[in-house]
């Protein structure tokens, strides 16, 4: 299928699964886990830099409109999507991947996915509540929000992962 | 200005990102700073009707709780009626027929209770004869007040929001008081300012005061929870625990007071005086 048919497709199901289902998961107040940022995690490897700020303005700023909060989860998406070329360098390390068009548990093995994934959804969390904090005045209450909420959010999305992975048998030969 | 395109052709990257990212800055102080808290953007009918379906299949896996619910509120308000048609018997000649509050019944769409302010979004707007500022209740207590509407949708500040303050009374002493949410659990409230002879007990009920026209008179606001002596032995505080359980709000009630444009212009007139 088309690569960019399926980037929309999982564009339109991550923000009704995150709007519709994991909003509504409230552990103590603290837990606030965003699993749309998969949509940024997977976007291809070669996706040309105005693309790749693009996709993630445009998905933070949906997100936004349906939270009430303009502005707060594009800004946290956007220098998402602005590091991640540095951070897939950063968690590479000597590692090279040719024929690999996007990130995939599969291809890229399951500990450089974790840091990988790490590393964005800290990222992402850091910003967003900081954010939040800079506008409402609780930073100590932001730190701890992130402490929680990073952990919860990279176990869903490791999980979502997992189950959606192709296995081995569809697995498509790179082109 | 060759230059200049090179420039920008060479660092379109982080030029992006900057302007994207300025812009969000601009609209997150649009949108969040101190005296325009209106949320345009989730009142809209669009988003409002996503949130709708998100519930509608919701509500179907929640249909026994939810009719449950309404079978005992059923109950009560038959119980009372039981009650108020035996004494209203002897009254009806001497009462005004006219009541002043009409109770528009509503269903949350969507609704938060962890962010530092929260809201709500209920499926009737403007075509159902809401407006801003009218109050919220649910069967167990009251909620909060209309904030913004649209055609079918309005968003209701709750009472969990920084701004939320209710003029409220306690019950057994008659003592006023504004209750506030001031605290980050959504089942917990604080009244300030209470003078330090007024003795609370544990338990004591809080009604809404008559000074308010956007809620009837002794609607159900929480019970006291703990009486917060100040240090310096001048005006306690009180923690009440909500009547109403935001998490877990499903039909409310907007309460339409008939007369308020009349009370208002009046009041109006009042402070020209």
């Amino acid at each position: 299928m088309n690569r960019v048919l399926i980037n929309i497709i999982r564009f339109v199901l991550l923000v009704v699964a995150q709007i519709l289902v994991i909003n509504h998961i409230r552990l103590g107040g603290y837990v606030h886990p965003y699993i749309y940022l998969i949509f940024v995690m997977l976007l291809p490897l070669n996706i040309p830099g105005w693309q790749l700020l693009l996709s993630g303005f445009g998905m933070g700023l949906v997100i936004d409109l349906f939270m009430g909060t303009l502005g707060m989860h594009a800004g946290a998406t956007t220098l998402m999507a602005f590091c991640r070329p540095a951070i897939i360098r950063l968690v590479s390390g000597n590692l090279k991947f040719e024929n690999v068009r996007e990130p995939s548990i599969n291809q890229m093995g399951f500990p450089w996915f974790l840091r990988y994934t790490l590393c964005m959804v800290t990222l992402h969390n850091f910003t967003l509540f900081m954010l939040e904090g800079f506008t409402f005045h609780l930073v100590g209450q932001a730190l701890l929000r992130i402490l929680l909420s990073v952990p919860v959010s990279m176990f869903l999305i490791l999980l979502i992962l997992y189950f959606f992975a192709p296995t081995k048998k569809r697995d498509r030969t790179p082109v | 200005m060759y230059n200049l395109i090179r420039f920008i052709q060479k660092h379109h990257f982080v030029i992006l990102f900057l302007a994207l990212e300025v812009l969000c800055i601009t609209l997150l102080t649009l949108t969040q700073s101190f005296h325009r808290q209106k949320r345009i953007n989730t009142t809209n009918d669009l988003v409002g009707k996503v949130y709708a379906t998100g519930t509608d299949i919701g509500d179907y896996f929640r249909l026994g709780k939810i009719n449950r619910d309404l079978a005992e509120e059923n109950a009560q308000l038959r119980r009372q009626l039981a009650v108020v048609t035996d004494t209203l018997e002897s009254y009806t000649e001497t009462v005004n027929k006219d009541t002043i509050y009409e109770f528009i019944p509503a269903r949350v769409v969507n609704n938060t209770v962890n962010r530092p302010n929260n809201y709500l979004l209920i499926d009737k707007g403007k075509a159902d004869g809401i407006e801003k500022d009218m109050g919220v209740i649910s069967s167990d207590g009251i909620v909060g007040i209309v904030s913004d509407v649209s055609q079918h949708y309005a968003s209701v500040m709750s009472l969990l929001h920084s701004y939320s303050t209710i003029s409220v009374r306690f019950k057994n002493n008659g003592h006023l008081g504004i209750l506030h949410w001031g605290t980050t659990n959504y089942r917990y409230g604080i009244i300030d300012d209470i003078p330090t002879h007024l003795l609370l007990q544990e338990g004591d009920t809080v009604v809404t005061s008559s000074y308010s026209f956007i809620f009837p008179e002794n609607l159900l606001a929480g019970t006291v929870t703990e009486l917060i002596q100040s240090p310096s032995g001048t005006l306690n505080k009180a923690k009440i625990r909500f009547a109403t359980d935001f998490s877990t709000l499903k039909n409310v009630y907007v309460i339409h007071h008939t007369n308020k444009a009349e009370l208002d212009a009046l009041i109006k007139n009042q402070q020209q005086l």
